[in-house]
């Protein structure tokens, strides 16, 4: 791999990063210039992730563009970076919102501008790590990192009762979090042998296939001794490997969120600015989603088809309760929040499917819904400058005043409901084939399907008390249309839900392979599945050799004895001798 | 030669002494005296046992424990006198400032 | 050969022939282009849209119209096209190509697994038809939309949601799989929501678009459901039928299903072919009462999913065709524009249900349960529908809840499987019923906006051509008197109704043609009434405008474009053409290449059996004396209507007209049985569940204890050094106690 590709990945990470840098230099009253230095970093940042997507070759090794450097050797963690189809796919999603992002937010935020657009970048970095990452240590510090920008975003920049949602965020979102440290903890010590033990996503996931095999066969038999000749590690996978699944996806399911520990999403939404939401919403809901993808799921088979009813169920709960929810809000904000939940059910529900066409609709559908509920929270947010009020009942005949607005939001509303032609449509539907493919019960698809009829009602009530019928509120009437930088901002939404409705392929053919992949390793062990180890086995670059610099451990055991300097020291009597 | 157990008794009761004096006087000036003593009383333990052991150990520790004591002392003298300065009292039961 | 030099060789007649029968573009190329006929009209509502406002009022009307004058001329050159006998589509399906149609593969557009949905075009001679209809009817309401919306602020706005719509329209006609006929089909729900709520304004409206969006989905809903079930239905049978074929690899459906998808309509024929009946036994066929082995259909046999599915379509087709029950959002559609009214709830839009049964035909008659289903669903809304209609004073709303019966009638036909005969009532139909529509339109134009027929009248000698083709129109659709094209449509449904018997369910073609027969009745009283009570008698006291204006000319020249193929149209219902099965129509013999494996499986299960019973002279006799009775009871209690009915009504009459009036108050039910509940449930849910459980309770509530429990462990914090010592004390005595105890021990 040449220089450029090895190091593309970093470059992109941390790029956000350097561009911080220079941002914390500025003199903090210089609100155009820290402006213009975030526009400029997150649109370089743009540039070279889409030249890394344009770059990943769908057909190629699984993952592609990695660099792996040693960090801490006597802990095994080394720096390990690389992407498949799906982190690339996100690391796209998020390079794209972050332009957007700082533009939206070019006229709103006045207070703090540098510590505003130094969290925004921080939190990029920490965002794109996320994704990039191939070591469980470093995974686990980006996705603590993304925590604390976004905590000061929401409770510095938010509205009335920023700091309460701030602190429920991050509270929320940090339990479950240890639960997952304990349980990476855990996977370190049970998956290797000692002195061969590393943090490294592949290497474990290389040493788990053997146990997991012999536990699915365990589990599938019903053959009184067939669970009786597991291997230690099987063992260990037997008794702790529910455990761990659910350590892990109680900390995905936090962040994605699922139904019951949802309820700091609407919170956080409501009080958050504009940028935070679009950014909380684009791209932050998806490390959950993208977590049970890369490493709860693979890492776990047998526990996760154990719990894949409750799951699936969860799935459905959240695709109906979140569109129910929206029935009964008076906040637009609110409103919006909910109906994320309800569309990453839709998500969940593809991954459990444990199907082909699910998994591809589940992965698409990450997508999509950063771009159609990041659109929602833009548009809204450009609403909310003007008028600094969020309930439904504060607005109404807005289309009379801002005709552009309506028609770029109505649009975009029917993405949201998934109309055939926007780009929810076709990540929808191939959830819900795969859902009716799996082995889930056909009522799972049937109650999903509801879905759509709900996501239609709530949706054109919201878009009929804000944009239709008569202007009510005089404030309402001196109200602007789009200005250009706005428009400016929200065309890429519209052209992205439109051309990934009628052109998903490109984006589907680099997900493909890793939706196949991630089937195949979710289903060993099921009756059916016939995927060798060699199909499933992760192939990542080796640690680089250890370099001249660095002095091999001294061997434990007798160490020399230290030769002091000659000279006189004091002779001590040895311990035995009689005093004289 | 005085059996080892009379210097124990004496060191043990001494050192009782000054644990109670540590945990009942309301004087702060009187609680560092009796850390003194409890101080000279592990002073005491040590030297018994190196004469017991016909070992230097413990005379080596006994000037270890004497530094440490004279050191602590003087730092808590000193933070006795700046409490009295800002108080204008040594009763103990009367610092609580680091109550909840 | 040219035609001047066939003249030379051969008879006019032979020539005329010839010459329509051989395609002025080379088919392929014809294929290749059909894509033109969905872009000029999506490229229209694009310019319109954004650029609109800013071209002026000429200048969208003519992008408009000509936009979709460019789609009318290019279906005609399509529809002649078709007529070639090199016009044959070479399907991956099958290894021989299929007469009658042209098509392409457009490219992906995405594939998972092992699914495809592709942009295909294929337009056979249903779609054809289809295209002139949509076309061709769009065409004529584009133009008199320039002079309806005249006046309106949001001209471009209307124009770029009409052009939109005819795309949608026309993709939904010219689809190749269902996929793509799905998008079709919700995007013309989505532009019948823009368009109803067009004056977004007035909250009853938008309201009133929104219910149709969401009603539609409720139909979209079962569509889609039916679409999944449909792709694991073919995939079980494709697997359970690989044993009984000898080389699996070399079927060309087989190889076709894993590259082009599996709900590909060509694909989908094949498959139904591929069915046999429960007796015989068909190589390389799988009985149609065979359980599903694998998969998650396993234990159903491949009958019953098949009805399943059927059944969901029918629940998408009821929603989209508003049948029962989906129905209401119909006439609350009637508040957006009227020409928007005369397109898309009378010619178009609501035509895709019956579409939709047309095209899986083969599939439909697989399963008589479903036939039976879409048959009493359609005379029951027939018949509902037209009893409502009697009481309407609405103008718009009478010729809403006529759309509805007449569909009802279109879908007894399908039920029963005389397709042929639903596609010419939809044809007709969609001729006189925009013809109505544009006239009430003109009669609202030119009295201020009325539409209580109650407070119209007399207006036969203020607006003569509004009320000629209003009174052929009329005509047309009741069959009273004169039989026009749409007396010959219905009774062809009647006729096919009553000689035709379904297996297994004997019962419903007799009960079908009783109710669709008292449903034409109905339809000549409530359309009588309405002509009536519009246009004769003397001027209502309490109408708006003492004199009515006739419209200009650009409004008249559709009308009376209508109204004349609303006659013409006798031509395609008239058994004209002697084939070997006896005299045909012209429609039944235009149509019958695409129904042939419908007809080959009627046969082969015996679905539906034809006994017939009386002669066609005869039904039409019957049908014309109770279009006559119907007309001549409406004329009866409504020619001498103004200024007063010449007789109070009774008491029975009046509750019944109440009932009536109120739609027997189905909404209301509606709203009790499904909205309110629906939203009790989202209330009771988000403060019970969401807010008082898991925010209050475990959310806060975790907060709170542990708040607390930091509270109680202060009181350790005593801030006295002395009581921290004691416990330091303690705590060594503690253990130097246990360690003496352990090594005494």
């Amino acid at each position: 791999m040449s220089f450029l590709d090895s190091h593309l990945v970093n470059a992109i990470i941390f790029l956000p990063l350097l561009f911080a840098g220079i941002a914390a230099l500025l003199p903090g009253l210089e609100k155009g210039q820290i402006r213009v230095t975030a526009l400029v970093g997150m649109l370089c940042t743009l540039l070279l992730t889409l030249f890394l997507y344009l770059r990943f070759a769908p057909g190629g090794p699984e993952f592609q563009f990695e660099y792996r450097a040693r960090w801490i050797d006597s802990l095994g963690i080394s720096f390990h970076t690389g992407v498949d189809g799906l982190a690339v796919s996100l690391m796209l999603l998020t390079g794209f919102l972050g332009p957007l992002v700082v533009l939206a937010s070019w006229r709103f935020i006045d207070q703090r501008v540098k510590e505003f657009h130094l969290a925004l970048l921080l939190l990029q970095t920490a965002m794109l790590g996320t994704f990039a990452s191939l070591d469980l240590v470093l995974f686990y510090i980006f996705w603590e990192a993304m925590l604390i920008p976004m905590y000061f975003i929401i409770g510095i920049w938010g509205s009335e009762e920023r700091q309460r949602a701030a602190i429920k965020f991050i509270l929320f979102t940090l339990a479950g979090s240890l639960l997952m440290l304990v349980a990476i903890l855990t996977l370190f010590f049970i998956s290797q042998p000692a002195g061969a033990r590393s943090f490294d996503y592949a290497q474990i996931y290389n040493s788990l296939i053997g146990a997991t095999r012999e536990l699915a066969r365990c589990t599938n038999s019903e053959a009184p001794g067939a669970c009786a000749s597991l291997s230690p590690l099987a063992i260990n996978l037997r008794t702790y490997g529910p455990l761990m699944f659910l350590a892990f996806a109680i900390a995905f399911a936090v962040k994605v969120p699922m139904f019951p520990v949802h309820t700091w999403l609407p919170d956080a939404h409501v009080q958050a600015p504009a940028a935070g939401s679009i950014i909380l919403a684009g791209v932050m809901l998806k490390m959950g989603t993208f977590g049970f993808w890369r490493y709860a799921i693979p890492y776990f088979p047998v526990a996760a088809r154990e719990y894949r009813g409750l799951f699936g169920a969860l799935a459905i709960v959240g695709i109906v309760y979140g569109a129910l929810m929206c029935l009964a809000q008076r906040d637009v904000k609110r409103l919006i929040a909910y109906s994320s939940v309800s569309h990453l059910g839709f998500c969940m529900l593809g991954m459990f499917a444990l199907t082909a066409e699910g998994a591809s609709g589940s992965a698409y559908q990450m997508l999509n819904h950063g771009v159609s509920t990041g659109a929602l929270f833009l548009l809204f947010g450009m609403l909310y400058e003007r008028r600094h009020v969020r309930l439904l009942s504060d607005y109404g005949g807005i289309a009379k005043v801002m005709p552009w607005f309506s028609a770029l939001f109505l649009i975009i509303a029917f993405s949201s409901i998934a109309v055939p032609g926007t780009n929810g449509f076709v990540g929808e539907f191939l959830v819900l084939l795969g859902t009716f493919k799996s082995s889930l019960p056909l009522l799972f698809g049937v109650v999903a399907a509801t879905g759509v009829v709900l996501a239609a009602a709530y949706m054109l009530w919201m878009v009929q008390r804000v944009f239709f019928g008569p202007l009510t509120h005089p404030e309402n009437l001196k109200l602007n249309d789009l200005r250009a930088r706005e428009l400016a901002t929200a065309l890429p939404f519209i052209a992205l839900a439109l051309g990934m409705g009628l052109l998903p392929q490109p984006f589907l053919e680099r997900l493909a392979p890793s939706s196949s992949l991630f089937v195949a390793r979710a289903s060993i062990g099921m009756p059916g599945s016939q995927t060798s180890d060699q199909e499933i086995q992760i192939k990542v670059l080796e640690l680089p050799s250890a370099t001249s610099s660095q002095r091999a451990a001294p061997p434990t055991g007798d160490r020399e004895p230290m030769t002091l300097p000659a000279g006189k020291y004091l002779v001590l009597p040895n311990p035995g001798q009689k005093p004289r | 030669m005085v059996p080892i157990q009379h210097y124990l008794w004496l060191a043990a009761v001494l050192f009782c002494t000054g644990m109670f004096g540590v945990l009942v006087r309301r004087n702060a000036l009187v609680v560092f005296m009796c850390i003194e003593l409890m101080l000279n009383a592990a002073n005491l333990t040590f030297l018994a046992f190196a004469r017991q052991r016909a070992d230097n150990l413990g005379h080596v520790s006994a000037f270890f424990v004497i530094a440490v004591a004279a050191a602590e002392a003087a730092i808590g003298l000193a933070i006795v006198i700046a409490v009295f300065r800002s108080r204008g009292t040594l009763n103990i039961d009367e610092i609580r400032t680091m109550k909840h | 050969m040219a035609f001047s030099e066939c003249l030379s060789q051969a008879s006019l007649a032979d020539c005329l022939q010839r010459f329509f029968a051989t395609a002025p573009v080379d088919p392929a190329g014809m294929a290749q282009s059909l894509w033109l006929i969905i872009a000029l009209p999506l490229a229209g509502a694009v310019v319109n849209g954004v650029f609109g406002k800013a071209l002026g009022r000429s200048n969208t009307n003519l992008i408009a119209c000509a936009a979709v004058a460019g789609s009318f001329l290019l279906s005609v050159l399509a529809f002649w096209t078709l007529n070639d006998p090199q016009a044959v589509l070479s399907s991956a399906y099958r290894r021989d190509p299929i007469p009658y149609a042209i098509g392409e593969d457009f490219g992906t557009w995405f594939a998972a697994g092992t699914f495809r949905a592709g942009f295909g075009l294929d337009v056979d001679h249903l779609s054809a038809t289809m295209l002139l209809v949509v076309t061709g009817v769009s065409l004529l309401i584009h133009i008199y939309s320039t002079s309806y919306m005249g006046h309106d602020e949001g001209y471009w706005r209307y124009f770029a949601y009409l052009n939109l719509f005819v795309a949608m329209m026309l993709i939904l006609v010219m689809a190749d799989n269902l996929v793509l006929l799905f998008v079709g089909w919700e995007g013309v729900g989505l532009c019948s929501y823009l368009l109803i709520g067009f004056w977004y304004d007035d909250s009853a409206k938008a309201w009133a678009g929104r219910k149709a969006f969401v009603v539609n989905r409720i139909g979209d809903f079962g569509f889609l459901v039916g679409m999944m079930l449909l792709v694991l239905w073919v995939g079980a049978l494709e697997l359970q039928s690989r044993g009984t074929v000898a080389q699996p690899s070399a079927d060309p459906w087989r190889v076709a299903l894993l590259r082009s998808g599996p709900l590909n309509f060509r694909g989908l024929e094949e498959a139904s072919r591929r069915i046999a009946p429960e007796t015989s036994q068909i190589t390389g066929a799988i009985p149609l009462d065979a359980t599903i082995a694998q998969g998650p259909l396993a234990g159903f046999s491949f009958g019953s999913v098949l009805t399943a599915i059927l059944l969901l379509f029918l629940l998408g087709a009821a929603g989209k065709s508003a049948q029962l029950p989906l129905y209401v959002w119909l006439p609350d559609a009637m508040a957006g524009p009227t020409p928007v009214s005369a397109l898309i709830h009378a010619a178009t839009m609501v035509t895709a249900g019956v579409y939709l049964f047309s095209r899986v035909s083969y599939l439909l008659v697989l399963s008589p349960t479903a036939m039976a289903a879409v048959a009493l669903v359609g005379a029951l809304t027939a018949l509902w529908t037209a009893l409502i209609a009697f009481a309407q004073n609405d103008i718009k709303k009478v010729l809403a809840y006529s759309t509805i019966s007449q569909l009802g009638f279109m879908f007894m036909a399908v039920g029963l499987g005389i397709f042929w005969a639903a596609i010419l009532h939809l044809v007709t139909h969609a001729f006189f019923k925009a013809c109505l529509f544009l006239g009430a339109g003109s009669v609202m134009h030119g009295n201020a906006e009325e539409t209580d027929i109650k407070k119209l009248g007399g207006l036969r000698k203020e607006m003569p051509w509004t009320w000629a083709t209003f009174l052929i129109a009329s005509i047309a659709i009741s069959g009273f008197l004169i039989p026009l094209s749409g007396f010959f449509s219905k009774d062809a449904i009647l006729h096919g109704v009553h000689s035709s018997a379904l297996k297994g369910y004997a019962w419903v073609s007799p009960t079908v043609w009783e109710i669709g027969l008292v449903s034409a009745f109905c339809t000549a009283f409530y359309i009588g009434r309405l002509y009536l009570l519009t246009f004769e008698g003397k001027r209502a006291p309490d109408a708006r405008v003492p004199h009515a204006h006739e419209a200009d000319w650009v409004m008249r020249l559709p009308l009376v474009i209508l109204a004349a193929l609303s006659v013409l149209g006798i031509f395609y219902g008239i058994p004209l053409i002697h084939t070997s099965a006896g005299w045909e129509t012209v429609m039944e013999n235009f149509l019958s290449p695409v129904f042939v494996t419908a007809r080959q499986l009627t046969r082969l299960f015996g679905t539906v059996k034809v006994e017939h019973e009386g002669s066609l002279l005869a039904a039409w006799a019957e049908t014309w004396v109770i279009a006559l009775a119907g007309g001549g009871l409406a004329g009866f209690l409504y020619l001498k209507y103004f200024p007063s009915p010449h007789r109070a009504p009774l008491p029975a009459e009046r509750t019944v007209l109440h009932w009536a009036r109120h739609k027997f108050y189905v909404d209301e039910l509606y709203e009790l049985l499904i909205v309110k509940p629906v939203r009790l449930a989202s209330f009771v849910l988000y403060k019970v569940v969401d807010t008082l459980l898991i925010d209050t309770i475990a959310v806060r509530g975790t907060a709170w204890v542990t708040a607390r429990l930091g509270s109680l462990l202060r009181y350790l914090q005593t801030g006295d050094t002395q009581s921290y010592a004691a416990v330091m004390v303690l705590a060594l005595l503690g253990w130097a106690a246990y360690a003496l105890f352990q090594v005494l021990r």
